[in-house]
């Protein structure tokens, strides 16, 4: 009853068209937001820009646990909460509003399955180094992410969710696996994009799509985040499309919101 | 002089421990001399010793302060009396089984002619006990499994472990308790524990994971308890569906206060009684000493009894309470106030009184109810004398009112507002006690002065509570 009611509240805001107060819930910009978070929240930016779709960027310590699904971002739209890129493209679908509508469908199966390696291959990269690779949890990921919370929470929560996310990469076979070899399954995931954009201004012609907002919120993150190591950085910086894919994407959709002061644009060349 | 048994001076208390549970009824039984007895009243006796039997692990310098009285006693009768002292003093310790006393002439080569030796028979409480149930209710079901180490240094602490297993949540807490020897009312205890509640008047969830030190002692008639507590706080919504307001609470918070509370109590039973008052006062100031929550908390209840004609009891009450955020964070809905339900002001939904977003109640920071209660016995008295007198019936007035108040506006301001869109209630029903901890209501209550957003239970209303307005 429940599932049908709610899928059924869910069509019946669909159908309302998109408000002028919607807002983007995510971390803490400047102290508190980590390479991942930062990367998906970017990515879903990146996506209502694309739309045209309006959205006030609130910042808030307790984002995550706000989230319905635990996960940043998440939009508040009318009474609704929406979480992730693959719910909030799912709702603004309904509202009327894609970006992939005009794809075949030999390209919309090729766009999920790029967007599946870029999550399974980039995100788990960036929750490996943040989680994972001690010199950085030590120094950039507790501080940050303990940072909202008074002693000794700030280490109790941090090491709850190290032991969390650790617990997952072990689940999914990265546990054991090396620096070197998560930058080498990096590299290959670049490696497949770069092929897939070829010349193109967007992975699928001239428009861009849902994969083209990951894409860009991984890329761009990766590339601007001061990290101990930049050897993430360089690897993505040896493809060249892709550099000139994030600044096109950057340049188009985020120069004129510049002067908010919530994105640092230079890009490390 | 034969031997006197002191043994069947009144019940044995079943649990030992209960000291707290005798029903007004139920005075003390004092040791009234018998018509043969009466020779022997004046007749001056000394206690020369003092045995206890059954004696293992507790220390005897924390016996030594129970049963020092009885060597001053000048006659039998005295004896007895203060025999029976020493033994209620020792049961309340909460760590004998059953005490028997046994008082004889004295036996020996130093025995004066009228000396009398006093032996305490005692069984000790086990080292471990422990205790298993079951609870279904709230849509879930739970296992609770209790453990409990009586005088386990041999001075009447306590180790106390509840764990309770359920389908939805578990919870536990360890507690330490230590009486001062020689008086128990001054203690210190120590507790550790997690406890989740659940609150569906506000679509909250909130899990709390705390540690506290407690110290009670006694001031003339006053009972004064400090506490200090550290309490890590996780809130959460209990559905999807929870108003946004409620969303933007969720998450982490340490919460570290150091309280007062202070009770006189004059009332002989706390659930029906039939005279004396009670104050209860209660500060708690958070934020000083840690944690990221600041707040400065008062509050207070009032309780007067009076006996009425043909044994009826009217009672009044009122309770206050005000919170004051410190700083520019605003109180969190965990901190706040609520009101309603029929524990409080009837005909009201549990908690469903002021501030609220789309249907979930937030709270408030300053609140006030009072209560005008007839107590009679039950028409016509059926089960007079046993069953019945569990019993009341009541007339009932309640009133109260819930509200935020916007610092800055003045005390006039605060009390205007209070005073503003008062919600009451009146109505009839039956009492029943349990025990002396708690009772069940079954109310016909008429709810007047609704604002917009309250939550009404109009008609019969059932409740369930320990604390009663």
């Amino acid at each position: 009853m429940s599932l049908a009611a709610e899928a059924f509240v869910t069509q019946i805001a669909a159908a309302e068209p998109w408000p002028g107060n919607a807002a983007l819930y995510q971390p803490l910009k400047e102290e508190q937001i980590l390479l991942s978070d930062n990367a998906a929240c970017l990515a879903v930016q990146a996506f209502l820009q694309m739309c045209s779709l309006p959205v006030q960027l609130v910042h808030r310590a307790n984002a995550e646990y706000m989230s319905p699904s635990g996960k940043v971002p998440f939009i508040h739209v009318g009474n609704q909460v929406v979480s992730e890129l693959g719910p909030i493209v799912q709702f603004v679908k309904a509202k009327g509003h894609s970006l992939s509508d005009g794809l075949d469908e030999v390209q919309k199966a090729e766009m999920k399955a790029y967007m599946e390696l870029v999550n399974n291959k980039l995100l788990t990269a960036e929750l490996y180094l943040q989680w994972c690779d001690d010199a950085t949890v030590q120094e950039i990921t507790h501080p940050r992410y303990g940072s909202p919370y008074p002693w000794p929470l700030n280490h109790i929560l941090a090491y709850q969710k190290q032991w969390e996310v650790r617990r997952k990469m072990k689940a999914i076979g990265w546990g054991c696996k090396s620096f070197d070899q998560v930058l080498e399954d990096v590299d290959q995931c670049c490696q497949a994009l770069s092929q897939r954009l070829g010349t193109q201004l967007y992975f699928f012609n001239k428009k861009p799509t849902e994969l083209d907002a990951l894409v860009f919120g991984h890329l761009f993150t990766i590339l601007t985040t001061q990290l101990i190591s930049d050897e993430l950085s360089e690897k993505v910086k040896s493809y060249s499309n892709l550099i000139s894919f994030c600044r096109r994407i950057e340049q188009h959709y985020f120069e004129g919101r510049a002067k908010d002061a919530t994105f640092r644009l230079s890009l490390i060349s | 002089m034969g031997t006197v048994h002191a043994r069947s001076l009144e019940p044995l208390p079943v649990s030992g421990p209960d000291f707290g549970a005798l029903g007004e009824e139920a005075e003390l039984i004092e040791v009234e001399p018998e018509a043969k007895q009466e020779i022997l009243e004046n007749k001056n006796v000394v206690v020369q010793h003092v045995h206890f039997d059954g004696l293992e692990r507790t220390k005897d310098d924390i016996i030594m302060y129970e049963i020092c009285d009885v060597f001053k006693a000048k006659n039998l009768i005295d004896v007895m009396r203060k025999s029976h002292e020493a033994r209620e003093k020792l049961l309340r310790l909460g760590i004998f089984r059953q005490v028997e006393v046994l008082i004889d002439t004295c036996q020996g080569d130093d025995a004066l002619p009228n000396g009398l030796d006093v032996t305490f028979e005692v069984m000790e409480l086990r080292r471990l006990t422990g205790s298993y149930n079951t609870m279904v209710g709230n849509n879930e079901g739970s296992m609770v499994l209790g453990l409990k180490l009586p005088n386990i240094f041999g001075r009447a602490e306590k180790v106390t472990f509840q764990f309770s297993y359920g389908t939805k949540e578990t919870s536990y807490g360890l507690s330490f308790f230590k009486p001062q020897p020689g008086h128990f009312e001054r203690n210190v205890s120590l507790n550790l524990y997690k406890v989740t509640g659940q609150f569906p008047w506000s679509s909250l969830r909130e899990t709390d994971r705390g540690i506290s030190t407690e110290i009670n002692f006694p001031i003339l008639k006053t009972n004064h308890a400090l506490k200090w507590e550290g309490v890590w706080r996780e809130l959460g919504c209990l559905a999807r569906t929870a108003s946004f307001s409620v969303r933007e609470e969720s998450g982490h918070s340490l919460k570290s206060s150091v309280s007062h509370a202070m009770v006189v109590d004059s009332r002989k039973s706390s659930i029906l009684p039939r005279q004396g008052a009670l104050l209860k006062i209660n500060q708690e100031l958070a934020g000083y000493t840690g944690g990221n929550v600041s707040f400065l908390k008062e509050d207070f209840e009032v309780q007067l009894n009076r006996p009425f004609l043909w044994d009826s009891v009217f009672s009044a009450s009122l309770w206050g309470g005000m919170l004051v955020p410190i700083g520019d964070k605003p109180s969190s809905i965990a901190d706040r106030f609520y009101l309603g339900g029929p524990t409080s002001v009837r005909g009201f939904n549990m908690y469903s009184i002021g501030p609220q977003s789309e249907g979930d109640y937030l709270g408030g920071e300053a609140y006030w109810a009072g209560g005008l209660h007839l107590y009679t016995p039950l028409p016509f008295r059926p089960g007079h004398g046993g069953f019945g007198d569990l019993f009341r019936t009541h007339f009932f007035l309640n009133a109260g009112n819930l509200c935020n108040l916007n610092y800055g506006e003045g005390p006039k301001a605060h009390l205007r507002k209070l005073a503003e869109c008062i919600r009451w209630s009146y109505g009839a029903g039956i009492v029943l006690r349990l025990g002396n901890i708690a009772r069940l209501e079954l109310n016909y209550c008429i709810p007047m002065g609704v604002q917009s957003g309250d939550r009404i239970c109009d008609g019969i209303q059932f409740g369930a509570g320990i604390r009663f307005l």
